[in-house]
């Protein structure tokens, strides 16, 4: 494939990641209206009459028509301004420099965990399909899939932090302060978060490769005296590649879904916590930015798979 | 007074609190005795705090958990006493020769954390500030004042437009936290960003949703004070979470903990336990400006409906007193031959709902919310009336959605069960809750006789003579059934034993001025 394909399948992708940011957060905004209830509310306190709640509203521009509200925090979003909390009054960008590295942080780990233990998992199921082995794994995979991570991170706090008192059972400190600590504080919200990716990666590993090792191709390949490790590791997994590649980047989204509970049990200070409060509030600034942010990583990763598809599989294009 | 004292006080004063029984016994005997140890000075308290400020400018920002944080910061111009809540003098001695002007003497030599004198033309600035300032939450609260004046270097007095000694009170609240008027010249309303008050501790860094830091104000003015070398905030929201962050040893001091965590205290031998009285009343609020509830009949059935012991028991572990009026027993304005009005009884509420034309029972539309402890409440309570024919339909939903559709302007629901957080003063009690026309009074109605009565609380500067006042409007709104109290709801905390000297107050927003580190 030439680099000027390549090039223009990133160009293309750029262009459609436009209109799904707008419409994302114009969805949003437009849920976030209309849910009963508003941020004038929480803004006017709790002495408020109806009048002072109609006064705020007016001198934060709540009473402007949806359109002009939407329209004057997309043209400050387009300039790079993510505007500031209605409530507390902090930048949004601030917000999210502060927030983003502890979720990413919690989501990268989460992703190595679940493909650390997930491909062998999957390998050892797939090399001998319907053994002990093969179901042991796929009992395993089950549990991870049906165990709520918020439940399994509460279990694991009781016992690693209280009982044992190895981690830490709440909050995190900034990777750039204290890598270690910052790890620290990351591993057992991580391994909440990887249950479900440790499942989900062996599950699928498992299914797409048991799929090509009874294919034809492989027969070939045994009848040409390969050795089958041999099969498995060059042929097999390669095979396998563009699959494990699909769920990897679908298990990523919802990782990034999953920290709103698993921050909320971990209290870490990160980007779910930030949407679940600005929420609450009907803070849309917060949430307009913290929804900002996502699809962009989101679009960002998508077009990063797309690119690693079509080198992985010259046919993709 | 120890909290176990005071507590123990309480209990015998209130033979209804023998209901309570076995939990909140066990709770009180497992209190140290604070009083006794010598407060060490220095240390940085780590606390978990439940909820991110809605703002640290005590006049832009609404949340009843604001509080909290903002006493470390913001001292005030009156301050009240633990147990009762009687007011008493703060950074400035209040009077009133005479019933429309009320005088601030202001302590000599107070400066706020930037060096700014804290004198009468600060005290002026900040209360000008609070009643005019386009964005202030504390407007409606200072409505009564016509003027303040400079009147001496240390003396501001205040034209009133009516009597209103209510006012004591409501500068121990928001409206008399002393904000540096230069901080406020030099940043205007972003001095919610940067805090500058005349507390015990300076303000240092507030990351939305994470952490809170103050540190020791080193020219505080009460000699000794604080203890406390800083206090660290962490800011979770997720209760239970933040009680295991005290157990690990994350966090000395986790409060405003729901009583259904009270045996995961219990269970963790390394904590103490803290469990005292507040203001925070479940109840239900009634919109009686239409039928079926504009039938004082129908109201006073729910009333005589629900079985205010089996609810502390049931919904709360016991940690919490049966409401009878919208104040707790141990209140310098609480009435006694009130509470006997209505005691638990079905039959009665049938027959009453039978004399306003409801034989087959009624059916009421009702708002809640969805967290586990409301879930819970409503179960019980759906029970209790169900068994005197009064039929509930639940409607859930988040705080401010399922409030707002009640309160404001859509007039959902017949009924709403929620809570009253309490107010420093009994009058704004009932003056949100009861007036013509205010916000917490669903129906918009009053009975001239109760709008006569509220102004006249207002009236007397004498707390006896107040409290006589007081006495008549409880009489009234429980006579007329105008809500349901249910119950009020105990504070719960959980401290390291290496947290001492707190003591909690009747407002449940705790203070850290008396804490140290042992």
């Amino acid at each position: 494939m030439s680099q000027s394909r390549k090039g223009s399948i990133i160009v293309r992708r750029l262009l459609q990641a436009v209109p799904v940011i707008v419409l994302s957060t114009f969805i949003v905004f437009g849920l976030l209206k209309l849910v009963p209830g508003d941020v004038a509310v929480t803004l006017a306190g709790d002495n408020a009459s109806d009048a002072r709640i109609a006064e705020i509203r007016h001198i934060y521009g709540l009473d402007r028509p949806f359109l002009v509200q939407y329209g004057s925090w997309l043209w400050k979003a387009v300039h790079g301004d993510l505007s500031s909390s209605l409530v507390s009054s902090e930048s949004v960008l601030s917000s999210i420099e502060r927030c983003l590295p502890h979720t990413m942080l919690i989501v990268v780990l989460a992703m190595l965990l679940a493909l650390a233990i997930g491909i062998p998992l999957g390998i050892a199921a797939a090399s001998r399909p319907g053994s002990w082995t093969d179901g042991f794994v796929m009992t395993i995979a089950s549990l991870g899939v049906a165990i709520p991570n918020f439940w399994l991170g509460m279990l694991m706090v009781a016992f690693f932090s209280l009982d044992l008192n190895w981690l830490p059972a709440t909050g995190a400190t900034p990777i750039s302060e204290d890598f270690w600590d910052a790890i620290r504080h990351a591993i057992l919200p991580a391994c909440a978060l990887a249950a479900g990716g440790v499942a989900e990666v062996a599950r699928q590993l498992r299914s797409s490769l048991v799929e090509i090792l009874s294919s034809q191709q492989v027969r070939t390949l045994h009848a040409k005296g390969l050795r089958p490790s041999s099969i498995l590791w060059r042929h097999g997994l390669k095979n396998v590649s563009v699959n494990l590649l699909t769920v990897i980047s679908l298990l990523f989204n919802r990782m990034l879904a999953a920290t709103v509970v698993v921050e909320a049990v971990f209290a870490i200070p990160g980007m779910g916590n930030l949407i679940v409060n600005g929420a609450i509030h009907r803070d849309f600034p917060v949430v307009q930015g913290v929804v900002f942010t996502m699809v962009l990583i989101v679009v960002a990763l998508n077009l990063l798979t797309d690119v690693l598809y079509s080198i992985l599989d010259p046919r993709i294009s | 007074m120890t909290n176990s004292n005071r507590m123990a006080g309480m209990l015998s004063r209130r033979e209804i609190m023998a209901l309570a029984g076995g939990a909140a016994l066990a709770g009180m005997t497992g209190l140290p005795a604070f009083a006794q140890e010598a407060a060490k000075k220095g240390g940085v308290l780590k606390v978990a705090a439940p909820a991110n400020p809605s703002s640290l400018d005590p006049a832009t920002g609404g949340a009843g958990s604001d509080h909290s944080i903002l006493w470390t910061m913001y001292d005030t111009l009156v301050e009240w006493d633990y147990t009762t809540l009687k007011p008493k003098p703060g950074l400035a001695r209040w009077s009133y020769p005479d019933s429309s002007t009320m005088v601030l003497d202001i302590t000599q030599g107070i400066k706020f954390h930037d060096g700014t004198d804290l004198d009468a033309e600060a005290v002026k600035f900040n209360l000008d500030r609070n009643r005019q300032d386009q964005r202030s939450n504390v407007k409606a609260d200072l409505t009564s004042v016509a003027s303040v004046e400079v009147t001496g270097p240390l003396q501001v007095t205040l034209k009133l437009k009516n009597p209103d000694t209510a006012l004591p009170a409501i500068l121990s609240d928001r409206a008399g936290m002393m904000v540096s008027p230069t901080n406020i010249k030099a940043l205007g309303n972003d001095t919610n960003r940067k805090p500058v008050g005349a507390g015990p501790w300076k303000f240092v860094s507030w990351a939305d949703n994470a952490s809170i830091v103050v540190t020791r104000n080193e020219t505080y003015w009460r000699p000794g004070r604080p203890y406390l070398d800083g206090i660290e905030f962490a800011i979770i929201p997720e209760l239970a979470t933040a009680l295991r962050s005290v157990i690990a040893g994350e966090n000395e001091m986790a409060f405003s903990l729901p009583a259904r965590l009270k045996p995961v205290i219990d269970r963790a031998k390394n904590l103490q336990v803290i469990t005292a009285p507040t203001l925070y009343c479940i109840q239900l609020y009634f919109n009686y400006a239409r039928a079926p509830l504009d039938n004082v009949k129908v109201r006073q059935a729910i009333n005589f409906a629900i079985d205010r012991e089996a609810f502390v028991k049931a919904t709360m572990g016991g940690l919490g007193e049966p409401a009878t009026m919208t104040l707790p027993s141990s209140h310098w304005a609480y009435d006694k031959s009130v509470s006997t009005l209505y005691p638990h009884d079905p039959a009665k509420a049938k027959k009453l709902l039978t004399e306003a034309g409801f034989k087959d029972g009624v059916d009421l539309t009702i708002g809640s919310y969805t967290d586990q402890d409301s879930v819970r409440r409503s179960e019980v309570l759906q029970a209790q009336l169900a068994a005197a024919g009064i039929r509930l339909k639940f409607t859930r939903g988040t705080i401010a959605e399922i409030s707002a559709q009640f309160f404001a302007t859509e007039k959902k629901f017949d009924v709403l069960l929620s809570a009253w957080t309490g107010r420093p003063d009994p009058s704004m009690t009932y003056a949100l809750g009861f007036d013509k026309g205010a916000y917490y009074n669903a129906g918009r109605e009053a009975d001239p006789e109760l709008v006569k009565l509220i102004q006249q609380s207002r009236e007397s500067e004498d707390l006896t003579e107040r409290a006589k006042v007081f006495a008549k409007i409880q009489r009234f709104v429980m006579e007329n059934g105008l809500s349901a109290p249910i119950a009020f709801q105990y504070e719960l905390d959980a401290l390291s034993k290496k947290a001492l000297g707190y003591k909690p107050n009747l407002l449940g927003k705790p203070k850290f001025e008396n804490m140290h580190l042992g």
